[in-house]
């Protein structure tokens, strides 16, 4: 990491700024990509993500700002001379040529002599594990085949930087998990800077070196899956990337040497672990309390520090998990019980127990 | 007692049984009752002209055909005609490529305009840019007059650029319909792996478009030899194979030649549309990537941009200068010659009394066939029985086939007991009826794709008859299409001219006849009066289908279908 950050990074975006027409869709942008690392756009549909890949892959123009890759301002290079190399979500492929044809497109292209171009696309073709399938015609291929060839042939120039924009999204579930791991080992393997967009925060979060999550044409966070998880920036990124239980509440004091603080709640005070620097004594806060990080138990007795009692109203047993809901006063809260191993007494308990943990992440209020 | 009651219930089962029968049989009787009328008003006629082309005072013969392979002109007619679809379809693709590139990968600024205007041509008879030759540059043409030319117009040129202007929003339509359906990622991709303009061009763009061209060239093959009008206005002594049917029927009453010619005419027709259905098996390219979408603009290099858009623009200013020349002569006793402007060709009786005439015939023409294009629509969808295929491709095929055939079929079939129609309205409507049945059929066909056949059962199964299920279900929903193939009809019809220009008495002219007459005479005036009236009907049929299709959701292809 540290060696990285001295790097030049590989991509930068420099206030980005797209109008179509009075319409503005990206709304000041500004990005560094490092060298080998993997960067998703994410957010909702229509917040830009796939404008800003076109955006860096030279297909839309921009309206203000730079985009410098390796240094060098490709502002006004059209797609066919930036070194970037696009995989589309409809994967693209050419139709009427074969497998080895297509991936051997962008050589023949750029001229490469014959024996060259045949040797790189065996290798491509081995690397995608697709060897047998060069004579191939695209559409005997299955949508997995496809995804590969689209991949093997965005590789074969040896671009920069690879966009992939919503590359698994035409897959089904299980082959989507096979092929994000994929994706993400050659990635790796081959050190190349990849821009990737989802609109899945969960894919988002198991690929990704960073995130950047995007709204209305603006980034609202970038940071590691672990960050934006754990920390998000605001109300907004907390629920997108994850069921939330918020919890309206006020910091009552602060104990610098216990590094704890306590937060006054409608629901009664719970003491949390003080990590952020910014918080004040007063601040009105929202808790970010996930629904695997209450513990769920089944007495209601005592009177323990971060303990609510509320009533459990629906328990469905999943196998790994069982998600509740259990009513703390007036509010609603999802639980999710992990490895629910007693089940059998959850299924008829009415009162149950719910501890908040102690580091839960707390949202500064705007006043 | 218990005899009665026991015949009385008897009585009623049995008339229910019947009740039965014809409800469940009711779409089969249905087929057969429009199958009869398919066979009577469209195979029987053509059927009429392949007899009428064998059979000589003494029975089965060929001599006509010896005759016609053998004799110079008739090698020479046909010989034009085939050079002259050749010609077209060439020119017609490339302009309707490159206005079809422009209009939808081009920069904004141009692709509605030049959509519009590639379209104009469609709301003007063909024959229009044969007129508006004359006004330019026959031999009092403006341009000739202006600058003391002494060249000839009527001929295989002039023909040829008529044609090629008529043909042009054909073209268009078809070829932007096959780029539009390009995912456009395909042309991206290969802009990105490093392709220039022109690469993406030779090496992605028309490879796949190949089939959708194909099919574009072949239509426009067929569509430009079967046209009448241009080639018998502009013609001049250059034998085409349409006019020349019409000579020999009108000019030598020679059925039997005429038929031979139209048997000839039809033939490459039929090859070219067995070809296409060999050559076009399972060949879809185009159709990877689905809905249509507008791709962004690219920054297209000069180097095929600078062409393009010179192409698209002179083919664009063209086609507007035929019409602004044809509404001034409109003015003018002869534009160019007489300088005071007069309202006389407006008022012109004849020519008022033929639009007149022209707009019963096409009302009842469109009445009738948009009757029969919903029930033929619904008999086709719905329908389970055997030659369903067969009653669909016969009503469609009235299209294909060109005009002059059906109009000789009508004069064998019908201007003789059983069924002598000659000489009166029916027999100009029930023509244009048959021929232009195909694009009633086809919006009802595309709306009854749209809703699914439980709404029917659902209706049925509430207990509702045939009949009842039809009327109240069926017709509401198909009303649009019938609507549109009412005004298609109808518009199609009041200026169609090549089949009905041997069925005019003297008695009732129509108005795409007076044209005719009035452009081959000379009276250039009346004849742009005649044709702006004819155009501003069409327009406002335009517009009202537009407004429906809109409305209704009918499909673009309905307006595409229509226009081809």
């Amino acid at each position: 990491m540290d060696m990285n950050a001295t790097e030049k990074p590989m991509l930068i975006l420099k206030d980005i700024h797209k109008f179509y027409g009075k319409n503005e869709v990206i709304k000041g942008v500004s990005l560094e990509v490092r060298r080998g690392e993997l960067v998703t756009f994410v957010g909702p549909s229509g917040c830009g993500k796939t404008t800003l890949l076109r955006l860096i892959g030279g297909f839309t123009d921009i309206s203000s700002g730079d985009i410098i890759l390796d240094g060098q301002r490709i502002n006004d290079l059209p797609p066919n001379l930036r070194d970037t190399r696009i995989c589309f979500q409809n994967y693209a492929l050419f139709p009427h040529m074969t497998v080895a044809e297509n991936v051997g497109y962008g050589l023949k292209i750029n001229k490469w002599p014959k024996d060259k171009i045949n040797a790189r696309v065996k290798e491509l073709l081995e690397m995608v594990e697709l060897e047998a399938f060069g004579d191939r015609m695209i559409d005997k291929l299955s949508g997995g085949q496809q995804q590969r060839v689209a991949f093997a042939r965005a590789l074969s120039l040896e671009p920069k930087v690879l966009l992939l924009d919503e590359p698994l999204s035409n897959l089904d579930a299980n082959l989507r998990l096979v092929m994000r791991e994929e994706i993400r080992k050659l990635q790796e393997r081959l050190h190349i800077t990849t821009v990737f967009v989802t609109h899945d925060q969960f894919e988002a979060m198991a690929i990704s070196d960073r995130l950047v999550v995007m709204k209305d044409g603006l980034i609202e966070q970038v940071g590691t899956p672990i960050e934006i998880y754990e920390r998000p920036a605001n109300e907004f990124i907390a629920a997108f990337v994850g069921y939330v239980n918020f919890m309206d509440g006020r910091i009552a004091s602060i104990d610098e040497k216990t590094r704890t603080m306590v937060v006054d709640t409608q629901y009664g005070k719970f003491e949390i672990n003080l990590e952020q620097e910014d918080i004040r004594n007063g601040d009105e806060v929202l808790m970010v309390v996930r629904p695997e990080s209450v513990s769920l138990s089944l007495d209601c007795g005592g009177n323990r520090q971060n303990v609510l009692c509320g009533t459990l109203k629906t328990y469905m047993y999943a196998g790994s998990l069982a998600k509740c809901t259990v009513m703390v006063g007036d509010k609603k809260m999802i639980i999710d019980q992990y490895n629910p191993r007693d089940a059998v007494h959850f299924k008829h308990a009415e009162k149950v127990e719910v501890e908040i943990p102690r580091s839960v992440h707390l949202l500064k209020k705007k006043k | 007692m218990a005899t009665a009651e026991l015949s009385v219930k008897l009585q009623s089962s049995s008339g229910s049984r019947v009740k039965d029968f014809l409800n469940a049989n009711m779409i089969n009787i249905l087929a057969v009752f429009l199958f009869l009328l398919l066979a009577f008003f469209l195979l029987y006629p053509i059927i009429a002209v392949l007899i009428k082309s064998f059979r000589g005072p003494s029975g089965f013969t060929l001599e006509y055909y010896r005759s016609f392979f053998s004799k110079n002109y008739y090698y020479q007619s046909l010989y034009n005609t085939l050079l002259l679809g050749a010609i077209n379809t060439i020119v017609c693709l490339v302009i309707g490529f490159c206005l079809a590139y422009i209009t939808t990968r081009g920069p904004w600024i141009l692709r509605k305009p030049l959509k519009i205007i590639s379209l104009v041509p469609l709301i003007a008879p063909p024959y229009l840019f044969a007129l508006s030759l004359i006004i330019l540059f026959g031999r009092n043409g403006l341009v000739t007059r202006m600058f003391d030319l002494h060249w000839e117009l009527y001929g295989f040129g002039g023909v040829v650029i008529s044609q090629t202007l008529a043909f042009i929003p054909l073209a268009f339509i078809m070829i932007e319909s096959t780029l539009m359906s390009l995912n456009p990622n395909l042309e991206e991709s290969a802009y990105d792996m490093g392709a220039s303009e022109a690469t993406i061009l030779r090496t992605i763009t028309i490879p796949l478009m190949a089939p959708g061209l194909l099919k574009a060239a072949l239509l426009i093959f067929v569509m430009t030899i079967a046209e009448f009008g241009n080639a018998a206005i502009l013609g001049g002594r250059t034998p085409f194979l349409a006019p020349d049917t019409y000579t020999m029927i009108t000019g030598e009453s020679d059925f039997n030649m005429g038929s031979v010619l139209s048997v000839i005419l039809i033939a490459p027709c039929i090859i070219i549309f067995l070809i296409h259905n060999y050559l076009l098996e399972g060949k879809k390219f185009t159709t990877i990537g689905g809905k249509p979408v507008a791709s962004e603009p690219r920054k297209i290099t000069p180097l095929i941009k600078v062409p393009f858009v010179i192409i698209t623009t002179a083919a664009a200013g063209a086609i507007l200068v035929c019409f602004a020349v044809v509404v001034a002569a409109s003015f003018y006793k002869i534009l160019g010659v007489t300088h005071k402007a007069v309202l006389s060709n407006y008022l012109d009786f004849t020519s008022n009394q033929a639009i007149y005439n022209s707009i019963r015939v096409s009302l009842v023409a469109a009445v009738i066939g948009a009757v029969i294009g919903v029930l033929l629509a619904y008999v086709i969808v719905r329908g389970k029985f055997f030659g369903r295929t067969f009653i669909e491709m016969v009503s469609l095929s009235g299209f294909a086939l060109p005009g002059t055939v059906l109009g000789i079929g009508y004069l064998l079939a019908f201007s003789a007991p059983p069924l002598k129609l000659t000489g009166g309205i029916m027999i100009l409507a029930l023509n244009c009826v048959f021929r232009f049945l195909a694009v009633g059929v086809e919006a009802g066909i595309s709306k009854l794709h749209q809703i699914h056949i439980e709404i029917e059962e659902a209706s049925s199964d509430l207990g509702a008859s045939f009949l009842t299920t039809f009327y109240r279900i069926v017709l509401p929903i198909m009303f649009p299409a019938f609507i549109a193939g009412f005004i298609y009809t109808f518009m199609t019809a009041i200026v169609s001219l090549s089949a009905v220009v041997f069925l005019v008495s003297p008695g009732f002219q129509l108005a795409a006849v007076t044209i005719f007459d009035a452009a081959v005479y000379g009276e250039i005036g009346v004849a742009s009066a005649t044709t702006v009236k004819l155009v501003f009907i069409v327009m406002i049929c335009m517009m009202i289908l537009n407004y429906i299709t809109k409305k209704t959701r009918l499909g673009s292809g309905m307006i595409k279908s229509a226009a081809v």
